[in-house]
């Protein structure tokens, strides 16, 4: 890049100018996040007002106090980390060797499976034969059927599979010379050398898990096995109406608003937490993806 | 004690032949080198002696055991590739012990065989290092030191050097060759560099378009090629080859290449009249006239001091040759030459459609 | 000695090396032997497949059926095309069809430029820490759940507390119930999408931008262009490939509206806007329990979107060499 230095008179407001939009775009970007931070710590009485624009009204964290006293948030919290952790596993669990097979070129039908695979992306029967298929397959209302049913993704198959095409054939033959097998090979070499792409696919998935709200809503009956986003969706839908609900907010310094506030800054934290370490991967992944030389 | 074998080998992709027959027997402790152009088939070769690619015909035997249906885990041969394949992940000590751990080798047997190789190859002060912290040189001797630990049969090399810069290069071949001697194992060695294959080899195998074009020791290889193409591939600069037609005189057969006539050794089996390609190495050239040879006319055009010896580029009848002269010190003699002279038993003659060599007794 | 060059003049005799079938068995014998281990390893990645994504589609034709939970999907007497016939005279099903086509529309106008347009003027910021901390911030939207998103969106729009009607109030204009008003569900909805995935989607493009070569701006710096002029000539060509690409894959992808996002923003109120052919689905299928209409109507829409990613896919081939998978 040419060194700003050099730049002319025009260039520079020109380059300031653009600056100074992206930083517009970006305080656009963070300021729900703020401002939903900022109800959340803020009375209820400040939040119906309407006060709250940038920092906390009547500064308290009764919302909170409501929040972390409800057993249903803290089951459903605790099962949130039980699909994203047992579903990641899961999906690498299938999807690591099926990328490594589909990318070996003496796969005898190689096209063939990963037309079979690549299909999925393009056709899906839709809502209601998933529906009906996990309920004739007795998956309705199990975490197990969750966990499961949600574990591969062709899109992260293709993904893996085009890293593993692009590394040096030689690791592959070397190893094999060397005596390995496919699974020593996958496990010794692949992975290791991998681990940006596997990161990449690891992120997906957890963030499909976590976030994952429609169907766990549709296949979960069970208050004891909802994930996080559904007991939010929940108290969202039901607390604004909620007449005993209304009762109480007037003593109790909360509202329905402050109290959605802080389930959103509940769920969203451990997002900010992972998010930097997971940051450096993804810009880099979302590149291995579909489009392939 | 292991020899190589192969009987009219052959590779096919689809219908598409690109190894036709190979028959060659490399005999134990060998050092037998592949040369030829890219695409020549040489590295596809070595490929089916160690067990990646499928043979599509005939046989390969390795110390008298038909292989061709063995992994090339079962094989017993190691290989030396041409990126190294060095495991990025593993340090230098693990990058070498790999074959063993897989092997499940003995922890400590690992650890006394290891130790023995790095020593051999002067690793001994990097095996914690990473390949990422190592310079071209070292990386090419972890990669030798992974073939190497589990003493094979059979050494193949695939280009090895090609990913280094010249002095280097240079360095790592006389290391290969004393390696080679040390070890004594059968090796199969790839290239396209002409002078790693000299200077290498105990024989030298050409091939171009799939086929070998010749087999034979380096200095056999360069002092009677069989065909234009391994007169132009061996040598540096290769040989010159310029159009002539055979004219018989009173002293004699030679070949004319315009006015200028080259005298040809006289039990030749060629005829008046035939269109043949004279074939004259640069160093045979000589500025006098040692055994009675013609004068040859030459235009000069450039002359290259390359130190000891200068590369006079110049025209015989229009066609370019380059001739080796000598410098002593000084070019400025050379500027001035007019006429070389190339002695009758240092001139091959190649038939100019075929390009095969017309040899004195036999002629093919 | 060994001379090759005379077998150049023997014209080569068609050497097809055709195995005979006993060959070839013991060759699948070999392979088998040797790399079961690969069979093994796409083998769970196939059943699941056939279990949860093959299986459904066997079960899509309950859509020419007359399903009943107690006969199940095989057993079920077919209806012929009577639940199509019901749909395509179905108001509330055209309504949704072509609601879900002016939304992808709305999108496309709206929501495909503006990564374009935010990659373009990322790169122009110079200063690195500048410009690392705004795309960290911009990515970030991207990994929120919709329901989270429909939550700030329902706070954000909120007529007593909202933070949009607080502003709206200083300029004197009387508070606007948002999330009930048809005419703004579209626009609320799009935004929401450009404020989630624009700074996701620049990515993309940003890794066009950086594989054009220096050079080029460098000749230009030399020839007087300024930055704008750059940005036009230089960078907008040069990515152009990569901005049809996308195109062409946001075109393909027309029938996939977020239906989640929709479920949770939308209301009986808003229906006429904002109800798209995934939402009606999940209402006639799901919450009424009228399976095999609803998936006659799902089976419209894969169709409908499996012709457009086709269509996508071949345009792709054509016009860059690569395939989108």
């Amino acid at each position: 890049m040419i060194s700003w230095n050099l730049y002319s008179r025009g260039d520079k407001i020109f380059s300031i100018v653009v600056s100074l939009l992206i930083g517009m775009f970006t305080i656009a970007t963070l300021y729900p996040f703020i401002y939903i931070a900022a109800v959340s710590f803020s009375s209820g009485f400040a939040a119906q007002a309407g006060k709250v624009v940038l920092t906390p009204i009547q500064l308290t964290t009764e919302a909170y106090k409501y929040i972390l006293v409800q057993p249903e948030f803290w089951i459903s919290y605790r099962n949130t980390f039980i699909y994203t952790i047992g579903g990641t596993i899961l999906s690498l669990l299938f999807i690591i060797p099926a990328a490594y097979a589909l990318s070996r070129p003496q796969l005898i039908g190689r096209r063939y499976f990963n037309l079979f695979i690549a299909f999925t992306m393009w056709f899906n029967a839709g809502l209601i034969p998933f529906y009906l298929n996990m309920r004739d397959l007795n998956l309705l209302d199990s975490m197990f059927g969750i966990i499961l049913a949600f574990a591969v993704n062709a899109f992260n198959i293709i993904l893996l599979r085009n890293f593993f095409e692009s590394l040096p054939q030689s690791f592959e033959e070397a190893a094999r010379m060397d005596g390995a097998n496919d699974f020593q090979i996958l496990w010794k070499v692949f992975i290791p050398l991998s681990k940006p792409a596997i990161a990449t696919i690891t992120l997906f998935c957890i963030v499909a898990r976590w976030n994952g709200f429609f169907w766990a809503m549709v296949l979960l009956q069970s208050e004891d096995k909802i994930p996080l986003q559904v007991f939010l969706r929940h108290t969202l839908a039901t607390l604004s109406d909620d007449d005993e609900f209304a009762m109480t907010q007037l003593e109790a310094a909360y509202s329905a608003e402050t109290v959605t506030a802080a389930i959103i800054v509940c769920s969203v934290i451990p997002v900010l937490l992972v998010y930097p370490w997971i940051q450096k991967y993804f810009e880099k992944g979302i590149l291995l993806g579909g489009v392939k030389e | 004690m292991t020899s190589v074998i192969l009987d009219k080998v052959a590779k096919s992709y689809g219908n598409l032949e690109v190894v036709h027959n190979i028959d060659l027997t490399i005999e134990s402790q060998e050092f037998v080198v592949l040369v030829g152009p890219s695409g020549c088939g040489k590295s596809t070769t070595l490929r089916m002696i160690a067990g990646l690619e499928e043979i599509s015909g005939g046989t390969v035997s390795i110390d008298s055991r038909v292989v061709n249906r063995v992994a090339p885990k079962d094989r017993d041969v190691a290989m030396v590739f041409q990126n190294y394949a060095l495991y990025p992940h593993l340090n230098v000590a693990n990058n070498i012990a790999f074959g063993l751990r897989i092997r499940r080798t003995p922890k400590d047997e690992i650890a006394k065989t290891v130790a023995d190789v790095a020593a051999i190859l002067g690793l001994t002060d990097y095996l914690d290092r990473r390949p990422s912290d190592l310079s071209g040189g070292q990386r090419q001797r972890v990669a030798m030191g992974r073939a190497i630990v589990r003493r094979p049969k059979v050494f193949l090399f695939d280009e090895p050097l090609s990913n280094l810069d010249a002095k280097l290069r240079t360095q790592m071949r006389a290391e290969i060759k004393q390696l080679h001697k040390r070890l004594d194992v059968t090796s199969v060695y790839v290239t396209h560099d002409q002078v790693e294959a000299m200077t290498l080899a105990d024989r030298i195998v050409v091939m171009n378009d799939g086929y070998i074009e010749q087999i034979g020791s380096p200095m056999d290889l360069f002092m009677n090629p069989v065909s234009t193409f391994v007169a132009g591939f061996i040598g540096s600069p290769p040989m010159n080859q310029m159009q002539g037609v055979v004219s018989g005189t009173p002293s004699g057969k030679q070949v004319m290449i315009g006015d200028a006539a080259f005298a040809i050794p006289d039990n030749i089996s060629v005829s008046d009249g035939q269109q043949v390609v004279v074939g004259v190495r640069p160093e045979h050239f000589s500025m006098t006239p040692d055994d009675g040879s013609p004068a040859i006319p030459i235009s000069l055009n450039l002359v290259e001091p390359l130190g000891s010896e200068a590369l006079l580029h110049a025209t015989i009848a229009g066609q370019p040759v380059i001739i080796k002269a000598e410098t002593n010190g000084d070019i400025k003699h050379l500027s001035g030459i007019s006429q070389v002279y190339a002695p009758r038993n240092l001139v091959k003659i190649f038939d100019a459609e075929s390009g095969v060599v017309i040899t004195g007794q036999h002629g093919s | 000695m060994n001379t090759g060059s005379d077998k150049r003049h023997v014209t080569t005799v068609t050497t097809t090396r055709k195995r005979t079938l006993k060959q070839k068995l013991i060759w699948l014998g070999d392979h088998f032997r040797n790399e079961w281990q690969i069979y093994l390893m796409l083998l769970p990645t196939i059943i699941w497949m056939i279990l949860f994504l093959y299986k459904p589609m066997y079960g899509l034709q309950i859509a020419f059926k007359d399903y009943s939970i107690f006969r199940g999907v095989a057993n079920s007497p077919w209806a012929g095309l009577e639940h199509f016939e019901t749909l395509f005279t179905n108001d509330q099903f055209i309504r949704a069809f072509w609601n879900t086509i002016k939304i992808s529309f709305l999108n496309l106008l709206f929501g495909f430029p503006a990564p374009i347009i935010l990659a373009l003027m990322f790169n122009e910021v110079m200063n690195a820490t500048y410009k690392k901390t705004a795309q960290t911030i911009v990515y970030l939207p991207h990994f929120i759940s919709s329901v989270i998103i429909a939550g700030i969106v329902i706070t954000a729009f909120s007529p007593s507390v909202g933070i949009v009607n607080t502003v709206l109030g200083w300029l004197g204009i009387d508070s606007i119930y948002f999330l009930t008003k048809p005419e703004w569900f579209r626009p609320i909805f799009v935004g929401t999408g450009i404020w989630q995935e624009a700074g996701f989607g620049s990515i993309v493009f940003l890794a066009a931008i950086a594989g054009v070569s220096p050079s080029l701006y460098e000749s230009a710096v030399v020839d007087g262009a300024s930055r704008w002029q750059m940005m036009w000539k230089i960078t907008l060509p040069s990515i152009l490939p990569t901005i049809l690409i996308m195109l062409i894959i946001r075109i393909g992808n027309v029938m996939e509206v977020s239906f989640e996002l929709i479920i949770l923003l939308y209301q009986p109120a808003t229906y006429e806007t904002a109800d798209v052919v995934n939402t009606f689905v999940y209402r006639q299928g799901l919450q009424s329990g009228r399976y095999d209409f609803a998936a006659a109507a799902g089976l419209f829409n894969a169709v409908v979107a499996f012709v457009l990613v086709m269509i996508a896919n071949t345009l792709s081939r054509r016009y860059s060499r690569t395939s989108l998978w």
